[in-house]
């Protein structure tokens, strides 16, 4: 940086020089790898710009070609954070297209499934945003209680990151809910439940966390929808938009969907806090109502069908997955996951913000980088 | 026990890189170290993201063509002794990213781990389970105790 300090006609009275500060690819701020590039003019972000490609392993390559069965559990490797719902939108997609009819206990597990995963991703996301706000304590807090949710799965699935359980017509054998099982998770629920709600009372009432979060990477309404922001992350902005209430697998159930106004970093906590009450919500009525009958529908034939797609309401945001069947194989395969959308938000939400608060600004968006490199194609209009 | 291993066993930092797998082994190991639950650091076992403070490098995911060489970078900066952990199966073989058995092998993957940087313990699972990692870091101690 080169100063003069003589003062002319010519020279402008603040002299500001903007600084670029990148971060990553490997950098002990993200844990996961990309890249954020921050100009910066007297510790103000003016610009960020965040690149993503680093971890791109190509799983629709991979799935190109491959028998249905296969191509849906390789779905799950896409993410490990909300891998239920890869493949719970895979399968969609093919029940969608093949016109398979799923029996009612499975839709009720799967949805058990759901929840269960949006309970331990909303868990993660809270632990991690308190621990970018210093707040150690709550931090391992919320750790200690998502291993709750950890066991649960483990005890469905079989396994703590990776599950499988949803396949074409209905859910895998081993994932099938006897009345042990059942009460496991009405005991793991009122357990969440009174430890969340404790958190969540806590963590209102403490006013230095308030005041160093309230009024942070504002994100307004209109920007977020302009930004294309899916998910929680556009419900704390204020807008009501939830694929759930869409989807016919939810219809049983009642829940409500959160919209916090502020659209700072407080929404986007308060957003998830809540929806993990909601969630809670749901799977007891899952549990309390679960109906007899079949797990899986083995009567589907295999067929030709044209490009079937679908959309579900995931942790993070809207999920598409899109696929057509060539005799029994997958055919040109588009993933989009939610957090691709969310990284316009992530960037706006840096501006204006001094450079402590970037990190927290970028994490406030529930980013998942592993999810986002996918292949695209950018076009300009 | 010589002196300089009887502190060394007092503080070893762990330092993970994550290559490009799917998070699941990135979250386990992340959760093993900090979480109250498993809690690696009552082994004196700490997590750090600095190479050049670190003992062990915790390595995850199929290594991606752009993760090549900072993971090679991050393997120099780190000061001896040193031991490398390859967690995972993608880290050990290169997972379903590979393609291994497919017909054309994946372009975008330089992994498995060892055949970047040397590995010296190799923990398996998908995704690993938190005892495991537990295991592997005890497993890679000696190398660090031991060395002169």
């Amino acid at each position: 940086m080169e100063e003069d300090n003589k003062i002319t006609d010519e020279t402008p009275k603040k002299q500001v020089i903007e600084t670029e500060v990148p971060l990553g690819p490997v950098h002990s701020a993200a844990i996961e790898p990309y890249r954020v590039r921050l100009f910066v003019e007297d510790e103000i972000v003016k610009d960020a710009e965040i690149t993503v490609g680093v971890n791109h392993r190509g799983v629709e390559r991979i799935m190109e070609g491959l028998p249905v069965e296969k191509a849906n559990s390789l779905t799950e490797k896409i993410c490990g954070i909300c891998s239920n719902s890869h493949i719970w939108n895979s399968v969609m997609v093919a029940e969608k297209a093949l016109g398979t009819e799923v029996p009612e206990r499975a839709q009720y597990i799967r949805v058990i499934m759901e929840e269960l995963e949006r309970l331990h991703s909303h868990m993660l996301y809270l632990a991690h945003g308190n621990e970018v706000l210093g707040h150690e304590t709550f931090s391992m807090r919320l750790f200690y209680i998502r291993e709750t949710v950890m066991e649960l799965l483990r005890m469905i699935g079989g396994n703590r990151v990776q599950y499988g359980v949803p396949i074409i017509g209905g859910i895998r054998p081993r994932a099938e809910l006897n009345q042990m099982k059942l009460q496991k998770i009405t005991e793991g629920m009122n357990y969440i439940e009174e430890k969340i709600t404790n958190f969540a009372e806590r963590f209102i009432s403490d006013s230095m966390i308030m005041s160093r979060i309230t009024g942070v990477g504002i994100l307004t309404k209109e920007d977020a929808i302009r930004l294309s922001a899916t998910g929680p992350t556009l419900r704390a902005t204020g807008v009501e938009v939830d694929l759930r209430t869409d989807m016919k697998e939810y219809d049983p159930f009642e829940f409500d969907v959160i919209t916090q106004d502020d659209g700072d970093v407080k929404s986007q906590l308060l957003v998830r806090v809540l929806e993990i009450l909601e969630a809670i919500k749901i799977i007891r009525q899952a549990v309390k109502h679960l109906p007899e009958g079949p797990i899986t529908n083995r009567s589907w034939e295999m067929q030709d069908t044209p490009i079937t797609k679908s959309y579900i309401e995931v942790p993070r945001g809207k999920l598409y997955h899109s696929y057509y069947l060539d005799e029994g194989r997958v055919r040109n395969v588009i993933v989009r996951t939610p957090s691709i959308t969310n990284i316009g938000a992530m960037e706006h939400a840096c501006i204006g913000n001094h450079i402590t608060d970037a990190q927290l600004a970028v994490v406030q968006c529930d980013p998942c980088f592993t999810c986002t490199d996918r292949a695209i194609q950018i076009i300009q209009l | 026990m010589s002196l300089k291993s009887y502190s060394r066993a007092r503080a070893v930092h762990v330092m993970l890189v994550y290559t490009g797998g799917c998070n699941g082994c990135d979250i386990e190991i992340v959760n093993c170290v900090l979480s109250p639950k498993y809690d690696i650091e009552q082994y004196k076992i700490f997590l750090t993201w600095n190479p050049r403070e670190a003992d062990v490098l915790v390595v995850t995911g199929p290594v991606t063509r752009h993760n090549k060489e900072p993971l090679k970078a991050i393997y120099e900066a780190i000061p001896e002794p040193k031991a490398v952990i390859a967690a995972g199966a993608c880290a050990l073989m290169g997972g379903v990213y590979k393609n291994i058995n497919g017909d054309i092998p994946s372009e975008e993957i330089c992994g498995p781990v060892d055949e970047v940087i040397p590995v010296d313990a190799k923990v398996p699972g998908c995704a690993v389970r938190p005892e495991d990692v537990l295991a592997g870091a005890v497993a890679a101690l000696p190398l660090l105790l031991d060395a002169e």
